[in-house]
């Protein structure tokens, strides 16, 4: 009895400190637990130093990320920073749209998620030294109308989306030819009436892009460009491109065809 | 009663490494600001050695109607009596001495080119972007080892600025727009105030230094980076000239 409690006052203790020292320690996952997550469903294509060099990896495109720099492109944090775990995970659990990465939302558990999200951040030095940067905010959606499209088509055209994604949105802008990541890979802007977002086609999803960028990508951050409102607008038009939405003007939003967050 | 304790031994392994990666943290106090005295200077003209590289102009690919057909390939600009400009001269190893600067530096996307192309800037000063160009440029400074992106910022309209902090470890950063890719700027950033960018006549002067011997660097974006050892004395001007080897062929 004795033993025992003295076991719960040890491990109140501790957990006291924990709290007091981290505020995120009770969601995080174990490193070493997540190397063998990693190594089982990771490995083949992002390589076992993280460097994206995976035997499978050599022919997909886009090429599997390189997990050393900590340079993600899906994250609800502010052009630059760190991704939350939160984002990882929403990677791991949707998977990307149009890629080589799919859904493990079933064949890994939440707590796996967590421990291989650990270990991937093992990769970069950055996730040591930098703290979380806090994520953006996205005010609630207005409603979905025919005159909000219109107001998001006059600001694709005032904010120069076309640049890159060209007049019709096929990604045939005039900047379109050569553009590269940080990795020297070519990439091409995303042909917008192709049906599907890759981080997902939610407007939440959308409206992250115009506002923290894709890291590592030539898509910059629109931030202190554009208002929320206007966020707003420009992702009613992005999303009434798609044919895969119902083009629903009675002012709910549209409802996600699934398929981009398989 | 094993259950709970294999918890707590977890946890408090989850504790010792949070704790170590606190430590882990890079220390940045390699640098102290105290009042010089008998302070000295540094000053020098950069030269190439032998005649510049004739690199041809650059082929404009994209908004041809308004950034033109060419523009002059800024590379190599050589100034009256042979000077290099865009050089940056700092020291490397001066660990104390004036202020860290703390004005906001400016780089202005400028008819499809950035300006200026090279300077020096301190860790803590921020940054003003903005453009003059009726395109969409986007200012994307990365890591010049690494090509790590450190942030990506869209400027889509002309008079759009945006000003934003400089990165908290310094390092050189090297400036590109994606849309443009012909456009390329650098930013030197130190954790100490003894920079200098050569002008158009490839002169330099770095002022307030404490007496000392110290190594003086020369960068330039496409030339071999050379560095010399110079002896500051009280109250005098120490000349530091330096030849630097082209490594753009044309």
């Amino acid at each position: 009895m004795a033993g025992t409690r003295i076991a719960t006052v040890l491990l109140g203790a501790v957990t006291l400190l924990i709290m007091a020292g981290t505020v995120y320690a009770q969601d995080v996952g174990d490193v070493s637990q997540g190397k063998v997550v990693y190594e089982k469903y990771c490995a083949l294509c992002h390589g076992e130093q993280g460097d994206g060099k995976g035997h499978y990896g050599e022919d997909t495109t886009p090429v599997p990320r390189d997990f050393r720099q900590g340079t993600f492109k899906w994250r609800s944090t502010p052009s630059g920073a760190l991704p939350t775990d939160a984002d990882l995970e929403k990677v791991l659990v949707n998977g990307l749209f149009g890629t080589s990465m799919s859904s493990f939302s079933t064949s890994l558990t939440h707590r796996q998620r967590l421990d291989v999200i650990a270990y991937i951040k093992t990769f970069s030095p950055r996730f040591a030294t930098e703290k979380p940067a806090a994520p953006i905010t996205i005010p609630p959606e207005p409603a979905y109308t025919a005159e909000s499209v219109t107001r998001g088509a006059a600001l694709y055209k005032k904010m120069n989306c076309a640049q890159c994604h060209g007049d019709e949105a096929q990604g045939d802008g005039e900047s379109a030819d050569g553009l590269t990541d940080d990795w020297g890979n070519p990439i091409v802007p995303y042909d917008l009436t192709e049906g599907h977002i890759k981080c997902g086609d939610n407007g939440t999803d959308i409206y992250r892009v115009f506002i923290a960028g894709l890291n590592g990508t030539p898509m910059p951050s629109f931030a202190d460009a554009i208002s929320p409102a206007e966020a707003w607008d420009l992702v009613h038009f992005i999303q009434s491109l798609s044919p895969d939405y119902p083009k629903n003007l009675t002012g709910a939003p549209p409802a996600p065809s699934g398929k981009g967050t398989r | 009663m094993t259950i709970p304790m294999r918890h707590g031994l977890k946890i408090l392994s989850a504790a010792v490494i949070s704790g170590a990666l606190l430590l882990a943290r890079p220390v940045l106090a390699d640098y102290t600001v105290e009042a010089v005295a008998n302070a000295g200077t540094i000053e020098g003209v950069i030269k190439l050695s032998g005649a510049a590289p004739q690199i041809a102009p650059i082929e404009v690919t994209k908004n041809q109607d308004y950034c033109g057909q060419s523009i002059p390939e800024p590379v190599y600009l050589i100034g009256k009596g042979g000077g290099l400009q865009n050089v940056e001269v700092f020291l490397k190893d001066i660990t104390k001495g004036k202020a860290l600067l703390t004005d906001t530096i400016a780089l202005v996307n400028d008819h499809c080119m950035f300006n200026p192309r090279v300077q020096g800037a301190n860790v803590g000063q921020q940054i003003k972007i903005s453009s003059n160009d009726p395109v969409l440029h986007n200012t994307h400074p990365q890591n010049a080892s690494t090509n790590a992106t450190i942030y990506n910022i869209a400027l889509p309209f002309k008079g759009f600025s945006v000003t934003k902090p400089l990165p908290a470890i310094p390092e050189l950063i090297k400036v590109k727009c994606d849309a443009h890719e012909w456009m390329h700027a650098w930013i030197w950033e130190l954790d100490h105030p003894y920079f200098a960018t050569t002008g158009d006549d490839g002169h330099f002067t770095i002022k307030d230094v404490p007496p000392g011997t110290y190594t003086l660097v020369a960068w330039h974006e496409a030339a071999a980076e050379k560095s010399i050892s110079v002896t500051v004395v009280a109250g005098k001007t120490v000349t530091a000239d330096i030849q630097l080897t082209a490594t753009k062929t044309p």
